[in-house]
């Protein structure tokens, strides 16, 4: 055999000039949404699981929020459960992920000449519009049941922004695990971290009423601070005070796991 | 300077390192030329797949160097995927969508608009005959359908160059029919076609050249007629009861080189062609054996493969079969194997 290269490239013919990254992320967005309405079965309980735990949260626990001076427990507690429904409604990108690998579907899309960023992006805006229903439906919950919203229009502003940012946190730290780890163990590792990461921050009571090693770690989480932006406008006003810390938490947390899930199709690639 | 569409240098990959590291190919030279349909031959584990991924820039190779429409895998993979379209393994169709949105979807992927993308899309829905099926999910598919589907996906950038993956493995001898006339028309329409098989059939109704692969390394190359001359002289097959065995293969060996044959047979390429029938005949009669059964055969791809490979490809699995060319001491173990 000899040794030939082609410096020239041959006289292509085809009619493809390149992907554009907008209209590829949609129609992968769009292609994520016939799945969820198609396959509901795999949605439904991250809509259903949210809301269950408010009223159950509100419910058993109420007492201990209203007794810190709190007036109804949604409000308390509609944040909270708004961000974990948006979390885990964003991890059905990872589990869509899995399917496509296993299936071969997404060989498909990593020999389309889309830019890689782009495929991720695409997981990361799928993550978004999944998370609006279970954000929708915990926060109609909560009026139903009579939250206070004394921050206005912003309250929900704010409870919207750290919901969609927590989805896409989870969904960049599932989709860069699960480039890594390439089966059904990356989404519920993830599952895992998220619950550990709310849970040992003030989703339950206040930083002001935890002791011990539970507050020391409540209030280096950076999840303490995203709480705390919001909720703000269920518990008074919505201040520059109360958000800032969220704010660069969230842009701390969107950027490493940014970086993480474009680490990890990287590293797939090779 | 030469304008071959695809080509490769000492291609390897290795999977692990170090000494337990598997080398699922090893060393592949190939050049194929434009407008021709290369068949890549070789039994399941051959390395056939792993060769494509790194020539389809899915896999990166550990050696070596390759070169699909001009540009290089690695150095160039965004314009490899522009140039070529792929038909991998397992059709990777999404069952939730229908033919007509995956069109769409492999549309956009490829940068055609909006209009580009639908009026190709139908053209290739009548071409591979799913229009009527195009608005049902994939899922209510046959294979033979999921497989043209699949074609037409790949079609649809109009690549200059074509992969395509076991095409027809698992289909109904209709569907490869179907699938095969599908190829045939895209390479009289100038697309170069580079397609791995481990059916022999259909390698040889559809390659201009073949490469048989094995074990990682490329071990024939050339066009099926030249490779089957290249094997020579016709080969006869025989039976005999199993203790006669050993007598039988000695007798053979008197009328030219013992061939590997599936299992229970024994084969011997007849140095002098089939005037030799009658003689070998009359010599085991002579010896007091007795043939079950006698077949003679012109060669194949498939004496090709075995004389390249010692083991035959039709019935092999992945593990290949060991080599059967001499005398092998029946173990306990292959006789109950053939109970």
């Amino acid at each position: 055999m000899s040794n030939l290269t082609a410096e020239q490239p041959m006289n292509v013919r085809t009619i493809s000039d390149g992907a554009r990254p907008v209209e590829v992320v949609a129609i992968l967005v769009k292609r994520s949404m016939i799945r969820v309405r198609r396959m509901p079965s795999a949605f439904i309980p991250s809509l259903i699981m949210p809301v269950f735990q408010l009223i159950a949260f509100s419910g058993a626990f109420g007492f201990a929020v209203t007794s810190l001076g709190i007036k109804n427990a949604l409000d308390w507690y509609v944040p909270l459960n708004a961000m974990q429904g948006a979390s885990f409604g964003a991890l059905g990108v990872s589990f869509g992920l899995i399917n496509d690998m296993q299936t071969g579907f997404f060989d498909r899309i990593l020999m389309a000449p889309a830019q890689r960023w782009v495929t991720v992006i695409s997981s990361l805006v799928a993550a978004v519009v999944r998370c609006i229903v279970p954000i929708t439906l915990v926060v109609l919950v909560g009026y139903l049941g009579g939250m206070n919203t004394p921050g206005g229009p912003m309250a929900i502003v704010c409870v919207a922004i750290a919901s969609v940012a927590i989805a896409v946190v989870a969904a960049g730290f599932a989709i860069g695990l699960t480039f890594r780890m390439r089966n059904l163990g990356a989404a519920t590792l993830t599952q895992f971290a998220i619950f550990f990461t709310i849970f040992l921050s003030t989703s339950q009571v206040p930083l002001s009423a935890m002791s011990g090693w539970l507050r020391g770690v409540a209030r280096i989480n950076p999840m303490t601070n995203i709480l705390r932006f919001a909720r703000q406008g269920f518990l008074g006003d919505v201040t520059w005070e109360q958000s800032w810390g969220g704010l660069i938490a969230m842009g701390a947390l969107l950027i490493l796991t940014f970086v993480y899930a474009m680490t990890g199709i990287k590293k797939f690639d090779q | 300077m030469t304008q071959a569409p695809i080509i490769a240098n000492g291609l390897s990959r290795y999977f692990g390192t170090g000494d337990n590291a598997i080398k699922a190919v090893d060393g592949v030279d190939l050049e194929v030329h434009q407008g021709e349909i290369f068949g890549f031959l070789g039994p399941n584990g051959a390395g056939k797949s792993t060769t494509v991924r790194m020539l389809t820039t899915l896999l990166k190779p550990t050696a070596g160097t390759a070169f699909v429409a001009g540009y290089d895998v690695v150095k160039d993979a965004d314009k490899v995927r522009r140039s070529i379209g792929v038909a991998l393994q397992d059709a990777a169709i999404d069952p939730l969508m229908t033919g007509r949105e995956l069109l769409t979807l492999q549309a956009v992927l490829y940068g055609l608009s909006k209009v580009a993308g639908k009026n190709r899309g139908e053209e290739l829905l009548e071409r591979v005959g799913l229009t009527a099926a195009a608005d049902r999910r994939v899922g209510t598919y046959s294979g033979g359908m999921r497989r043209r589907l699949d074609l037409a996906l790949s079609l649809v950038h109009e690549p200059t160059v074509l992969f395509l993956d076991e095409p027809t493995t698992g289909l109904d001898p209709m569907s490869r029919l179907t699938l095969w006339e599908e190829v045939k028309r895209l390479n009289a329409g100038g697309t170069t076609v580079l397609l791995t098989t481990q059916y022999l059939e259909e390698a040889d109704q559809l390659a201009d050249r073949i490469a048989i692969i094995d074990h990682g390394h490329i071990v024939r190359q050339g066009a099926p007629r030249e490779l089957k001359a290249m094997v020579g002289s016709p080969t006869l097959s025989i039976s005999v009861a199993s203790s006669e065995t050993d007598e039988a293969r000695l007798i053979l060996a008197r009328f030219g080189d013992l061939r590997p044959t599936s299992e229970g047979t024994l084969g011997v390429g007849l140095a002098r062609g089939a005037e030799d029938v009658a003689s070998v005949i009359r010599a085991l009669d002579e010896a007091g054996l007795k043939v079950r059964h006698l077949e003679l055969d012109e060669p194949s791809l498939d004496d090709v493969f075995a004389e390249a490979t010692g083991y035959r490809l039709e019935g092999a699995d992945a593990a290949n079969k060991p080599v059967e060319t001499e005398a092998e001491p029946e173990t306990k173990k292959s006789r109950r194997g053939r109970k």
